[in-house]
């Protein structure tokens, strides 16, 4: 079963009572998960206007799809960073498509990875900022292919070129790094 | 395929990382809700939720004005339905491009009220809520018009389905075409108690019954869903809905609530 704590299944009440069209818990739940939904979506797009954009669109389709979540399959939290994922990513890649941007998006901290850093002391404090927490914990490489996926929106494949690795080492780093922050999650909670 | 290879599908899934084959397999299993891929997907997506929730950032108040006025100036009807339906209570006739105009100004102009935003920022979100107005109404006149082609089409199925005991006041009517799809139209259902939601079922011969989507019922007890075209689904002879855990469920297990033979 998905971890539910407290707050999840009061926020699952409310994702219940958005799909019977009830807007105060609508206005609640965006209340509660907004600064959770943006936080991810800025760190993929850094330009704040189609964040907001996107952020809109995210919680457009909670209002709309509401009675498609099923509290069996995961949290509203989970349900939530999947759908802002997916949107946020969207947007980047057709961003990139057109041109719109001007430098990589993909932050270059993350895309250089962890080896070559080196002992810069300001690149050292950026990397800190960049990921404090959990993902600073993973290996190295772990941590840059879920970087450059999660934050990057880069495929498997793109990640591989990226790195000059093969594509099955890219697979079992994403998997091993979600398995390692899932165990760190959990002793977190223990 | 391995327990490792569907975790690595799973987490390449989970960070939207997947493309291609990798990516229909792994959406394959979960449509089939393969017990151990939806296990793994699920712990994933925790841990990844978990990750973002260790940056928020607050968002501008803008956004949260924007979504009430554009929740404000769509019909409950509509808003209500999982994506792909329409609402049934309102027919919609043809929008001309002013209708569309005035609907867009409605919703900026709402918008503009509730917040009491400054003049220059009243305009910009004019313009913003005007945009996505048209966007939806375009992409609602295209559903509309494929609408029409099935109704046109002598190959259309139309059953009528009546309410069962728990809802003997409930109608509902099922348009269905083999390639195109179809619609169902609902009136005089309850709301879905907490945690539930409607199922719809087309059932062909002795097959099992084939999910053809979930809905949710408005204020007026009426509800509407349109129905894709199903895999492995041309004529139907019974079309049924019943009352399943939110989400819905691969084979009914709800009491029913509608049922039809066509």
């Amino acid at each position: 079963m998905a971890a539910s704590t407290p707050a999840s299944s009061a926020a699952a009440d409310l994702v219940a009572r958005i799909a019977r069209g009830d807007r105060q818990a609508f206005e609640r739940f965006y209340d509660s998960h907004a600064s959770l939904a943006f936080g991810l979506i800025r760190r993929v797009l850094r330009d704040r206007e189609s964040a907001e954009e996107v952020l809109q669109e995210v919680f457009w389709q909670v209002w709309q799809d509401a009675a498609g979540f099923d509290p069996a399959r995961g949290t509203p939290e989970a349900w939530l960073i999947m759908r802002a994922k997916t949107r946020a990513i969207d947007k980047l890649r057709s961003m990139r498509r057109r041109g719109q941007t001007f430098v990589a998006p993909l932050d270059e901290r993350v895309a250089r990875g962890p080896e070559t850093r080196g002992d810069d002391p300001a690149l050292a404090a950026e990397d800190r900022s960049l990921a404090q927490g959990a993902l600073e914990q993973l290996p190295g490489p772990q941590r840059q292919a879920i970087e450059l996926a999660f934050y990057g929106g880069l495929t498997q494949a793109e990640i591989a070129a990226r790195l000059g690795e093969p594509l099955g080492t890219v697979k079992t780093r994403m998997r091993l790094g979600l398995e390692r922050l899932r165990a760190l999650f959990k002793a977190d909670e223990a | 395929m391995t327990p490792d290879e569907l975790s690595e599908l799973a987490a390449g899934y989970a960070l939207g990382a997947l493309e291609g084959d990798a990516r229909a397999r792994f959406e394959a299993l979960v449509r089939a809700r393969d017990a151990e891929a939806l296990r793994a997907l699920r712990q994933y997506e925790e841990s990844l939720a978990r990750l973002a929730a260790e940056h928020p950032e607050t968002p501008p108040a803008s956004v949260k004005a924007a979504l009430l006025a554009r929740i404000a100036a769509t019909p409950r009807g509509a808003a209500s339905m999982p994506d792909g339906a329409i609402s049934m209570t309102r027919p919609r006739p043809r929008r001309s491009v002013w209708t569309v105009v005035l609907a867009g100004a409605l919703a900026a102009g709402i918008a503009a009220i509730a917040v009491g935003l400054t003049v220059s920022a009243r305009y910009e979100r004019r313009l913003e809520a005007l945009g996505q107005e048209a966007a939806e109404l375009r992409t609602q006149v295209q559903r509309e018009q494929s609408l029409l082609a099935i109704l046109r089409d002598p190959a259309t199925q139309m059953v009528a389905l009546s309410g069962q005991a728990t809802s003997p006041e409930a109608r509902a009517r099922m348009l269905w075409h083999e390639k195109a799809g179809g619609l169902l139209v609902a009136a005089g259902l309850p709301p879905a108690p907490a945690g539930k939601a409607y199922q719809l079922w087309a059932i062909a011969g002795t097959r099992p019954p084939v999910s053809a989507g979930v809905f949710a019922v408005d204020a007026q007890g009426a509800a509407s869903l349109r129905v894709p075209p199903l895999a492995g689904v041309a004529r139907v002879d019974v079309f049924a809905v019943t009352l399943e855990p939110a989400g819905g469920r691969p084979a009914p297990s709800g009491p029913m609530v509608l049922v039809g033979k066509s």
